[in-house]
């Protein structure tokens, strides 16, 4: 009978008893190959054979070679440990994992406290790299893109006007250059546009008005019927074709195709559908549910050389380096200006340029908050990794005892740092799929921002074919968290299980009587280095927030030179026949006449356009008081159309003149307006009133000044530009925004006001209602927006570092226990102990503090764009800041001061 | 007689349900309950066993026989039980349905 049996499976790994090697195994064949022989010879010589020649006549009884068979056996010996081995690898991870679990389930709270950092670290950075890869990375949705080019013209300054290097063209300046150019294989036009549709009922559909190869340009396929007739292109105002957008086919014509041929009413006049877009495709503007021709716009005609409304599109032939095709844009643009400036006039700076259409995706501004966001939210991640990694560390320290006495009665070292390990990678692992969530969430949030009313996104100023909602969570971005936080967890698992490493029992054992030895005072000081950085990034972030909040504090405080409170605004398109001027004036007449007459409205308001949104038709001078105008007066005027009513429901003041007025009918002489801008730039230091202006294409005759009003800002941001008002009741205009003052909420008026249009023209359409404030707090969105992103991180940062300043107080009072416990015995009393605690932890504030203002001073230069009348150093932010940051601090050390003023000496002695 | 596939493992299990053995003894008994019908060599025996100690159905120590040498003796884990049971079932329950259809041919 055998004396013992192995023990029983499992029992080896549990207590880590060390398992046969292989070499143990090869011997443990041949061994027992030997001892089969050696029964087989017992066998025969207990039957009668020769005691000598047993052992050879067992072997010659195999029916093999020996050797072969030790062979086999040993082969496949080999063979067993190897998988075995991987078994017991894979088993020991698993119990790894499992220890780890039941680990950081014993200590919920610095579980949850980790996972939350890691959530809020690795989730906020992923939804914004998300951002970043929509806005800023991903390929445009159209063939070829990278062959695609906005064209624009570039304005010269002009006197204290800058000028703009991003205008639109007109058509003029755009035939020319289309009929000279050789660089791009196509181009075309676009622009805008509300199209009127007059049956079966009115209604306004975005759209955009587009040279006839529009869709050809940018690569995009149809999806029923056919593209556009480019034989039109020769003649634009002469098409009569439109081409869905696939969604409006589906909405407003059910996907029928016999659609494709019939006819669609735009103002009234009858256009035929010829084709309908690929699916998902809505227009470089983002928006567009339909495609028309240029005789389908509204407003001027096509002839004006200077007024500047059309984008344009173009694609480089494949032969052509975007670098050739930027010369020769530039070198056209010259010929160009030369061929449009009249003989004697100076200002040959007009230039044209060509940029890359991916440069032009996003606004220069939209670029830069998403790339500062990522900024930020990448500062929090480091934060969030110094604070794990702070906590880590922390957790490693108050387990040094219970680590050495493992390795005391002869826990494998190797084993250990994987147990540690594992536990960070845990950890981090549970912390990415809490992020994950977080990264969804804020992905999904995102998305739904609209840029138009959040971000105030204008006209040329990027395009909407990149949108917030083509924002979503994609494997780029979680592989970017997965990558992320598996970093997190091995890098700073790896910091502590090396410092089990480097520890010895003795000095262990010493650290637990004493409770400071060298290794966990050389940890508490790295928790302080890491207290320090956090206390310094946090400091960085804070920075940067203030400032952001500060500008948006002064820009909700801006005097926009109007009054929005209580007013209602929307626009209305009066649908036209026969002569302009005269119905459209009866139309506007009675438009006034009726919503005045509703009960709690006090003043109505039609113009062309609103205040903050942008600048209404420019042109240039055309004459000053009956003489042409000079070179030097050359600059661009806003022209706006107005009536009375909109100055006061808007509370614009006059400044000086008079008001328009009942006398100022059409057949009267005409007269104007201007803002103090223009009046300071057409007559510095002298009245405009009594003056006659002239302008280029809007209005035909030259105008007397009757008066000055008060400057209205075009865009939340910067200061008014020189506008020219011209009174409604000479100027007909088919289209105004009209404004609804009243002394009740603005909103309850709507459905009267409705109801009243309606009764009064059925023909008319309205939209876009809302009240004045909505329409401003869209313009002034894109400042909150940002301010409140970037406030929320600098919190997590905040509340982060306060974690670690915490965290790393309570660990030092937890050590010097047995100290502050002789201090009280010698007489030191609470006040002075905590003094002793918290002037430590104001130490590292104070250390981290002006780290971070330094780092601050360097990096928050590159918020200088997005920062509203403010200098990236704004004194007051920084010592608020300080001031904000040091309360807390003092706030985050006072909880274990006062626990450490309240040690019992004679405890505190007899620890250990 | 040539064994059939799988039947080597359950004979070996069956072998050792009695008592611990090494790899000559479980031939011998095996040779002995057959009437010297069925003879297992001694390269099959041995690499039968590494197998089944692999797949956990045995556990190996090394012990004493009687004749006072160094052997490796061999008894079930649990999960041979287990394995023993089952199998032994099936054999019973195949070969079953073999005798009923062979002596019907033969009536």
């Amino acid at each position: 009978m055998p004396e013992r049996f192995g023990l029983r499976p499992g029992v080896r790994r549990l207590f880590r008893l060390p398992t046969r090697g292989s070499t143990a195994r090869l011997e443990d064949v041949d061994a027992e190959l030997d001892a089969v022989l050696q029964a087989r010879a017992d066998a025969l010589i207990a039957a009668g054979a020769e005691p000598d020649a047993a052992y050879e006549a067992a072997t010659r009884a195999l029916g093999i070679p020996l050797e072969t068979l030790r062979a086999q056996l040993r082969r496949s010996a080999q063979d067993r440990a190897r998988r075995i081995g991987v078994r017991d690898y894979l088993a020991d991870a698993a119990q790894d994992v499992r220890y780890a679990i039941r680990g950081l389930l014993r200590t919920p709270a610095f579980t949850a406290v980790v996972l939350a950092t890691l959530a809020i670290g690795i989730g906020a950075t992923t939804a914004i790299f998300s951002a970043v890869d929509a806005l800023l990375l991903r390929p445009l949705p159209f063939a070829q893109p990278q062959q695609l080019m906005q064209l624009d013209l570039v304005a010269p300054d002009v006197g204290r006007l800058t000028g703009s290097d991003a205008m639109p063209w007109s058509y003029p300046k755009f035939a020319v250059f289309r009929a000279r150019q050789t660089a791009f294989s196509d181009l075309a036009v676009h622009e805008d546009m509300g199209f009127a549709v007059t049956a079966p009922h009115v209604e306004i559909i975005r759209g955009e008005s587009v040279g006839a190869n529009y869709l050809r340009t940018l690569g995009i396929s149809i999806a029923v019927g056919r593209d556009m007739d480019t034989t039109f292109d020769a003649h634009p105002d002469m098409s009569h074709e439109v081409v869905l957008g696939y969604a409006l086919w589906q909405t407003r014509y059910a996907g029928d195709p016999a659609v494709i041929g019939s006819t669609i009413d735009i103002d009234q006049t009858p256009y035929t559908i010829v084709g309908v877009a690929q699916q998902g495709f809505r227009g470089l503007s983002g928006q567009a549910e339909m495609f028309g021709p240029l005789t389908a716009r509204r407003g001027m005609g096509l002839a004006g050389a200077h007024s500047y409304v059309f984008g344009v599109i173009a694609r480089r032939k494949a032969t052509v380096t975007p670098e050739q095709a930027t010369a020769a844009t530039a070198a056209l643009g010259t010929q160009i200006n030369r061929a449009f400036t009249k003989a004697g006039r100076a200002d040959s700076a007009w230039r044209a340029r060509a940029v890359s259409l991916d440069a032009m995706r996003v606004s220069p501004l939209v670029r830069r908050s998403v790339l500062i966001l990522f900024g930020a939210v990448s500062l929090v991640l480091l934060i969030a990794c110094v604070n794990v990694a702070n906590l880590l560390l922390g957790r490693a320290t108050s387990r040094q005892r219970e680590i050495s006495v493992r390795l005391a009665i002869g826990a494998n070292r190797g084993r250990l740092v994987r147990l540690l390990l594992a536990e960070s990678v845990v950890l981090s692992v549970a912390g990415g799929a809490c992020g994950i969530a977080v990264a969804w969430i804020g992905a999904h949030a995102l998305s739904v921002v609209d840029p138009a009313a959040t971000l105030g996104t204008l006209r040329n100023d990027g395009f909407g074919a990149v949108t917030f909602s083509s924002i979503h969570l994609d494997w780029r971005a979680l592989a970017f968290t997965a990558g992320a936080s598996l970093l997190i967890g091995v890098v700073f698992g790896l910091v502590p299980a090396m410092s089990v490493r480097r520890m010895s029992l003795a000095d262990a054992l010493r650290a637990g009587a004493t409770g400071r030895g060298r290794t966990a005072s050389a940890a508490l000081g790295g928790r302080r280095a890491l207290v320090v950085a956090e206390v310094a990034l946090s400091m960085v972030l804070l920075a940067g927030s203030g400032l952001m909040l500060r500008s948006l504090a002064k820009l909700l405080a801006t005097d926009y030179g109007f009054d929005g409170s209580h007013v209602l605004a929307f626009s209305l398109t009066s649908l036209p026949s026969g002569d302009v001027t005269d119905v459209f004036q009866g139309f506007w007449a009675g438009v006034e006449r009726e919503l005045s007459a509703l009960p709690g409205v006090r003043g109505v308001g039609l113009g062309s356009q609103g205040p903050l949104e942008g600048l209404p038709g420019m042109t240039t001078l055309k004459s000053l008081d009956g003489r042409p105008a000079d070179a030097n007066d050359s600059q661009l005027f806003g022209v706006g159309i107005a009536n009375p009513g909109w100055f006061s429901a808007l509370r614009v003041p006059l400044e000086g003149g008079r008001m328009f007025d009942a006398s100022d009918v059409a057949t009267a002489p005409r007269v104007a307006l201007v803002n103090q801008a223009a009046a300071r730039t057409l007559f510095p230091g002298r009245s405009p009133i009594g003056h006659q202006v002239a302008t280029v294409g809007a209005m035909e005759g030259p105008a007397t000044i009757v008066g000055v009003i008060g400057n209205v800002r075009q865009f939340p941001d910067s200061a008014a530009r020189p506008e020219i008002y011209l009174p409604l009741s000479q100027f007909g205009h088919q289209r105004l925004e009209v404004f609804i003052r009243t002394g009740q909420n603005p909103a309850s008026l709507a459905p009267t006001v409705r109801q009243t249009l309606r009764t009064l023209e059925p023909s008319a359409a309205l939209d876009h209602m809302q009240t004045m404030d909505e329409r401003t707090g869209g313009a002034t969105a894109r400042a909150r927006f940002g301010a409140l992103l970037i406030g929320l991180f600098a919190a997590t940062a905040l509340s982060l570092s306060l974690i670690g300043v915490y965290g790393v107080m309570s660990l030092a009072v937890g050590a010097r226990t047995r100290e502050i416990g002789v201090r009280i015995a010698l007489g030191a009393d609470a006040g002075r102990v905590r003094r002793l605690v918290v002037g430590d932890a104001m130490t590292l504030v104070l250390v981290g503090g002006m780290l971070g203002i330094a780092g601050a001073v360097l990096s928050t230069r590159v918020l200088q764009s997005l920062l509203f009348d403010l200098t990236t150093t704004d004194p007051a932010t920084f010592v608020g800041i300080a001031v904000l940051l040091t309360a807390t601090a003092f706030g985050a050390a006072w909880l274990p001061a006062r626990r450490a003023s309240r040690i019992d000496p004679m405890q505190a002695l007899r620890v250990d | 007689m040539p064994l059939l596939k799988g039947t080597l493992d359950v004979l070996v299990l069956k072998a050792l349900s009695w008592t611990p053995m090494h790899a000559v003894e479980i031939a011998n008994w095996i040779q002995e309950r057959s009437d010297k019908r069925v003879v297992v060599d001694d390269p099959a025996m041995l690499q039968a066993l590494h197998r089944m100690e692999e797949r956990k159905l045995l556990v190996a120590d090394w012990g004493v026989t009687k004749n006072g040498r160094r052997a490796r003796y061999y008894r079930l884990a649990p999960a041979g039980k287990k394995h023993l049971a089952a199998e032994s079932e099936r054999f019973v329950d195949h070969f079953d349905a073999l005798l009923a259809i062979l002596n019907t041919r033969k009536a």
